[in-house]
């Protein structure tokens, strides 16, 4: 079912929301560039920032728009096109974290982050990763360089699966068989990084500057 | 058979008077100045006139502000998150101390690694340097255009009737005046050139030539109301030479022909721009190739090779960039124009966007959108700088010597001199680009394999 356009006008943020009015004003102009002044965004959108096209991750980055898992939607699956209101969810996981916030608040919010990445992650919204999809983002991250054989991608993805596995479950006995990482065992292996910090992205400082002849 | 009522043989009377004395002005004010090539001054002053307005009215929306304790906001000009300067390498170094401790020499891959592109990638989402040209230049005060109102909402009752006094004057007066003159200027550049081309090849054709190209042009500047300042007149392109300039619009045209003679180099377009087309090379001659023509590469370089050796023949314009971008940089030239060999006289164009925003924004606005937006906008003002000439030196390619000149104009100015290819507006990114970032990161993380299976 369609949601219904302006509903709210801000999405309901999981954490204290703490973005400024002009800041979402700033977002909204881009969205609008990026839309062409229609009211939704699709795929093709983005293909009309040229600096994207460096990142081998793309794909997957566009995908995480459209994903309804991050879209805090209860169905799954891919959305065609999404509005600002979508648009701003997305944004939000990527906020910074403030000073003022007590450990609930900022155990949520890693979460969160940590959620969109797993989303990343798991192609097929089977809520695992799989050594397949493993290989699948390791490859992609090395898909440029022409001298690398496929071959060199997979040992690598197999070699950090198997660490990961070691993490998750510890000795497993030879007929045992890792189906993937779930969720908490993403959680687990990423336990004492700290991640907050890589993952955001900071407005700058708008200061009100009145003019004055 | 209706009757005519005494008032209406009156008004028609007035109708008609007031007609005649426009065009009496028309002709006296605009016209005749632009034939011999003077100025009374007017649009100076007019400028001048304009400019205190917006002061004024800038002043009355602070105040404005002021009064209910609002802030003024001064638009982003720069972009809107902090970009963190640091490489590709120290981040990864950096996400991977914080994390298991991994140094980067174990060529292994660390799930962490993915972070950094991640987040790359959603800071170009948010604001990237090259979609911020495409888009019309912001201003800081306003310029009691509608069309620029995008930050103040502090109009005042006076500033009200200010603005819509200004969208009178500039629909109801300034718009039907400035479509007479185009059209004046239009028809007789074509009847000009027309007749001239009938007289046989010589000094007098040449001559006659030049000056019905000027007028024609001068007549289509002050149709825009197009205030230009011309500076270091002495470096104007000579014969056998190549005009490069930045390009904003297709007005740039307009603005630089009146000043010089040149070539002009494109292609035939169908409708009117043809026929104007047609008509301007039978008095001299112009470039102009068929649309076929166009993609072949070897054919451009061969016709504008053999132009410009023909020391009689006019400077060639061409505008590299080949494509309009709004006036705050300068993207890549292409190298074509740069292999010919000529000498290059570089030309910047720098457009004040307080009276009006000359930019064309192609995907936006079709040609006749803009031509009105144009004429219903209080002006064109713009500077225009004639850099001194250069040639390719023995160690440049020409790929070096279109950045060299494009450096020069960029600095003379004050725009941006940007690397990206201006037809990004259009296309994608070519897949060169975008291999290197993977190149650079499938490097460190495989380098060590194969230097060790090499050896």
């Amino acid at each position: 079912l369609p949601r219904a356009q302006g509903a709210h006008p801000l999405p309901p943020l999981s954490f204290a929301p703490t973005v400024t009015s002009e800041q979402i004003e700033h977002l909204h102009r881009r969205f609008k560039q990026l839309s062409r002044d229609q009211l939704t965004i699709r795929k093709e959108n983005f293909d009309s920032i040229p600096d994207l096209e460096f990142n081998p991750i793309r794909g997957k980055i566009v995908h995480a728009f459209f994903d309804k898992r991050n879209l805090r939607q209860e169905s799954d699956g891919l959305a065609d096109e999404i509005n600002f209101e979508d648009f701003l969810t997305i944004m939000s996981y990527f906020r910074p974290i403030e000073m003022d916030m007590d450990e609930e608040q900022l155990d949520r919010f890693r979460k969160e982050k940590l959620k969109f990445l797993f989303h990343m992650y798991d192609s097929d919204h089977d809520g695992k990763i799989t050594l397949q999809e493993y290989r699948n983002v390791v490859e992609e991250l090395l898909s440029g360089n022409p001298h690398l054989e496929k071959e060199s991608a997979r040992s690598i993805a197999d070699g950090a699966m198997m660490e990961a596995a070691s993490i998750c479950v510890g000795q497993m006995g030879p007929d045992q068989v890792y189906e993937g990482i779930t969720f908490e065992d993403f959680l687990k292996m990423w336990q004492g990084i700290d991640i907050e910090t890589k993952m955001h992205v900071r407005f700058l400082n708008m200061e009100t500057i009145a003019h004055c002849y | 058979m209706f009757l005519l009522l005494p008032f209406d043989s009156l008004v028609v009377n007035l109708l008609g008077i007031s007609i005649t004395v426009l065009f009496t002005l028309l002709l006296v004010f605009i016209i005749v100045p632009a034939i011999f090539g003077v100025s009374f001054g007017i649009r100076k002053v007019y400028m001048k006139t304009l400019l205190k307005i917006f002061q004024w009215a800038t002043l009355r929306i602070e105040r404005g502000a002021k009064e209910k304790n609002h802030p003024l906001y001064k638009p982003y000009a720069n972009g809107i998150i902090a970009k963190e300067p640091t490489s590709l390498e120290e981040e990864i170094k950096e996400i991977r101390r914080s994390g298991s401790g991994k140094a980067l020499d174990t060529p292994e891959f660390e799930l962490s690694d993915i972070f950094y592109f991640c987040r790359k990638g959603i800071e170009t989402i948010m604001d990237d340097e090259v979609t911020k040209r495409f888009s019309a230049e912001e201003l800081e005060s306003w310029n009691l255009l509608s069309r620029t109102n995008y930050n103040f909402q502090y109009i005042s009752l006076r500033l009200t009737v200010l603005w819509g006094l200004g969208v009178l004057i500039r629909y109801c007066f300034l718009l039907p005046l400035r479509i007479a003159l185009a059209f004046t200027g239009i028809s007789l550049l074509v009847t000009g050139t027309t007749v001239v081309g009938y007289l046989p090849n010589g000094r007098c054709k040449e001559f006659l030539s030049k000056h019905v190209h000027l007028m024609c042009y001068r007549i289509c500047v002050r149709a825009l109301t197009a205030i230009i300042t011309y500076h270091d007149r002495e470096n104007r392109p000579r014969n056998g030479g190549i005009c490069v300039a930045n390009h904003t619009s297709p007005i740039d045209v307009i603005i630089l022909a009146s000043d010089g003679y040149y070539a002009m180099v494109g292609q035939i377009h169908g409708g009117l721009m043809g026929v104007i087309q047609r008509a301007m090379v039978k008095a001299c001659p112009h470039v102009w190739f068929e649309r076929s023509e166009v993609k072949d590469r070897h054919l451009v370089a061969k016709r504008l090779t053999e132009h410009v050796q023909d020391k009689s023949k006019l400077p060639i314009l061409i505008f590299p960039e080949g494509t309009c971008i709004n006036n705050t940089s300068v993207m890549m030239f292409k190298k074509g124009s740069f292999e010919i060999g000529a000498t290059v006289y570089p030309v910047a164009i720098k457009y004040d966007p307080q009276f009006g925003d000359a930019f064309w924004n192609s995907s936006k606005y079709g040609m006749i959108t803009y031509l009105l937006r144009m004429m219903t906008s209080w002006a064109i003002v713009c500077s225009v700088w004639y850099l001194p000439p250069m040639t390719r030196q023995p160690e440049e390619d020409a790929v070096q010597f279109a950045n060299r000149v494009k450096s020069a104009i960029a600095r003379q100015g004050g725009l941006v001199d940007l690397l990206w290819d201006g037809g990004l507006k259009r296309e994608k990114v070519k897949d060169a680009f975008k291999e290197e970032q993977q190149k650079l990161y499938s490097k460190m993380i495989v380098g060590n394999h194969e230097d060790r299976s090499r050896s």
